[in-house]
């Protein structure tokens, strides 16, 4: 079979997969449904990772493929473009969305259609990764957008139905601002396409640079920069877990990598970075902040969801600032997608075993939960994994040596040195360290409260929980290897030096050991009465609708102000 | 065009302001179709500035319009269609969850939910 149509496989697969999946009601014999239902699965969310096997060779020797979709002609059809990119896009989805995808079997939801909305997200993603023009970008973001909705409200709360529906307001009218930005960039150039709008705007003028920004705006809300994240918390935190660990480590990371394309083309895209760089970096502090202030465990992680988004986000900015094709700007990028690529791992291992404990518990309160691992035993986990993948995901995100978190932080922050960024990021993992100890508290030991109800606890959660955590540790022992497969990936020139950077310096121990004190400090200042009241202060930040329209307007003005 | 740009951008706005200010959350869904109804018409009135005839060129049609912003619509259509339908659904599932379509009452009556 032709390569070039071989990238094609990594969209269709997925979607042959669900509807697979949703013809097997048809069949008569439940043994036969059961059959069809996973080999659909197979196909989804297996056969593309051996699709990525045969291509990896194929985008290492020729840097890209490019393909018109139905051979139509390039000048009316609708260009795919497959490039180291998109290669690690579709990589990290599939590397997560197998073991969200295996824990779902085991808590729920377990209906078929929930596989087969699971397999048209994936196939959203790679169609996504491979974008290369504006509408067909907005059409796949609206996909994505609406497989999201549906899978957060496949919960049984009605809190996630509420939740769904302002996440599909936001973004939906955001949308429609990208739309607004299509048509003015057509009506510029005549173009779609990012080489064609390139070509055709030389000199930014106010109007291209206007409708830049609504773009980069509007795909920046899935992204839940602050201020534009007031749809996350209650979306992440209400969904059931295997889609809130898909949210969180794929669903922001897509749109952002996504928008490299076309502002690393513009010359204006390299103030936008320079402005996200900064923005993502006080959103990586400030999320910290109401992180620690929360008193849900689920919605504790959400906000480190942000928070961490902030930490991809000042390193993707700075690659941008820089020039993706330039060494430094893609040193950076390749910084920027190591850490996202890490924090997807360690982020759904966190939402995946804190949802399990809260589940099995009974209560999501961090003040009151304790004894969760013994709660856990009671309802027949013999061995408690739970308890040991929800450290090392803890440990990872809280940058330990030698689990995978430390490596990616560590090199983003030495990527970010003698930057305004570096003090807050630094800050921030101080914050963060602080935030997992208040999480952590849910498995002190405490009395017995007498017997609790026994519910099934089936082994797909083990085997999901156990895989992510041997991705954190094995992305911590081969993080030197992993780190330059992505950095040839996203490097332009194929003659670029391997790194040269040291980890385990006496610099960067000191560095962890500095922030763990620090973190210990904050916790304690945290639980005293005058740290309770001030955070209880930050938590009550009034958190209306229109406020969160107010911050897509202020960013937008932001943006427009300082590029003019 | 200046006065249908500016008519569009009225319709956009009341859009809009049914979005942000407006508490019935059914209101505020036909408000999304109105942003949305509004860009369709800015594609639409941008595609009609090159000619005014359907674009049939077998037919030989002289002065045809620009083809690619109604593509274009058709498939925005479509999909701000499905976001509606998917947000009515959503909607009467809270309606029935908490008697209301008042969205502060909604957050308020589902917050006690655990």
């Amino acid at each position: 079979m032709n390569s070039s149509n071989l990238m094609f496989t990594p969209i269709v697969l997925p979607l042959l997969g669900s509807a697979l999946i949703l013809m097997v009601k048809t069949f008569s014999s439940r043994k036969g449904r059961i059959i069809a239902e996973y080999m659909g699965s197979a196909i989804g969310l297996l056969l593309p990772l051996a699709s990525l096997f045969v291509l990896y060779p194929v985008v290492r020797e020729q840097g890209f493929l490019q393909q018109v979709v139905g051979s139509w002609d390039p000048s009316i059809g609708i260009m795919y473009r497959f490039d180291g990119l998109s290669f690690l896009m579709i990589l990290l989805s599939q590397l997560i969305s197998i073991p969200a995808w295996i824990y779902s079997r085991g808590r729920g939801p377990k209906e078929n259609t929930f596989t087969a909305l699971f397999l048209i997200q994936n196939a959203s993603i790679a169609a996504i990764s491979m974008c290369s023009d504006l509408f067909n970008l907005f059409v796949c973001l609206e996909v994505m957008g609406m497989t999201a909705y549906v899978l957060i409200a496949s919960s049984k709360k009605n809190a996630a139905a509420f939740a769904s529906f302002s996440y599909l307001l936001f973004s939906s009218t955001a949308m429609v601002f990208f739309l607004v930005g299509t048509y003015g960039l057509y009506r510029i150039t005549g173009s779609l396409s990012y080489a064609g709008i390139t070509t055709m705007i030389p000199e930014p003028n106010l109007m291209s640079s206007v409708c830049l920004v609504l773009i980069t705006v509007s795909v920046l809300l899935r992204v839940a920069i602050m201020p534009l994240s007031f749809w996350l918390v209650p979306a992440h935190s209400k969904a059931p877990h295997a889609v809130s660990a898909m949210l969180s480590s794929v669903l922001l990371k897509i749109p952002l990598f996504s928008l490299v394309r076309i502002l690393s083309l513009v010359s204006i895209g390299s103030d936008i970075g320079l402005v996200v760089s900064y923005a993502g970096a006080f959103t990586a502090l400030f999320a910290v902040l109401l992180a620690l202030s929360q008193k849900d465990a689920k919605q504790l992680l959400a906000y480190h969801s942000i928070s961490q988004i902030g930490y991809i986000t000042a390193a993707w900015g700075m690659a941008l600032h820089a020039g993706v094709t330039s060494k430094t700007g893609a040193f950076l990028l390749s910084v920027a997608f190591f850490h996202a690529l890490y924090h997807a791992m360690f982020k759904a291992l966190l939402f995946l075993s804190v949802g399990t404990t809260t589940d099995y518990a009974n209560q999501r309160n961090v003040y009151i939960l304790r004894g969760a691992n013994a709660q856990l035993r009671a309802s027949g986990e013999k061995v408690p994994i739970t308890m040991l993948c929800y450290f090392v995901g803890a440990l990872s995100i809280t940058a330990i040596p030698p689990f995978n978190g430390f490596f990616s932080k560590t090199l983003l922050t030495y990527a970010l040195k003698e930057t305004m960024q570096y003090t807050l990021l630094t800050l921030a993992g101080v914050g963060t360290l602080a935030s997992f100890i208040k999480l952590s508290r849910i498995y002190l030991p405490a009395k017995p409260t007498g017997q609790e109800e026994t519910k099934p606890f089936p082994k797909s959660i083990h085997i999901a929980l156990s895989v992510l955590a041997l991705f954190c540790i094995a992305g911590g022992v081969f993080a030197p290897q992993v780190f330059n497969f992505i950095k040839e990936l996203l490097a332009s020139h194929p003659e670029q030096e391997q790194l040269s950077f040291k980890f385990f310096t006496s610099s960067n121990l000191l560095k962890v050991l500095y922030t763990s004190l620090g973190g210990i400090v904050l916790f304690i200042l945290a639980v005293s009465k005058t740290g309770t009241k001030l955070l209880s202060l930050l938590k009550n930040l009034p958190r209306s609708f229109s406020d969160a329209f107010f911050g897509f307007a202020v960013s937008i003005a932001i943006l427009v102000y300082v590029l003019l | 065009m200046m006065i249908e740009r500016t008519l569009i951008f009225m319709i956009f706005l009341v859009g809009f302001w049914a979005i942000i200010a407006n508490k019935h959350i059914i209101k505020k869904i036909f408000g999304l179709n109105i942003i949305n109804a509004a860009v369709v018409l800015l594609f639409i009135l941008e595609g009609s500035r090159i000619g005014t005839q359907a674009p049939l060129l077998d037919m030989q049609v002289t002065n045809i319009v620009d083809p690619i912003p109604q593509a274009l619509m058709l498939t925005a259509i479509v999909i701000s269609v499905c976001v509606s339908a998917l947000a009515l659904a959503l909607s009467v599932r809270l309606f029935k969850a908490t008697g209301s379509f008042d969205i502060d009452v909604i957050q308020e009556r589902l917050s006690h939910e655990q």
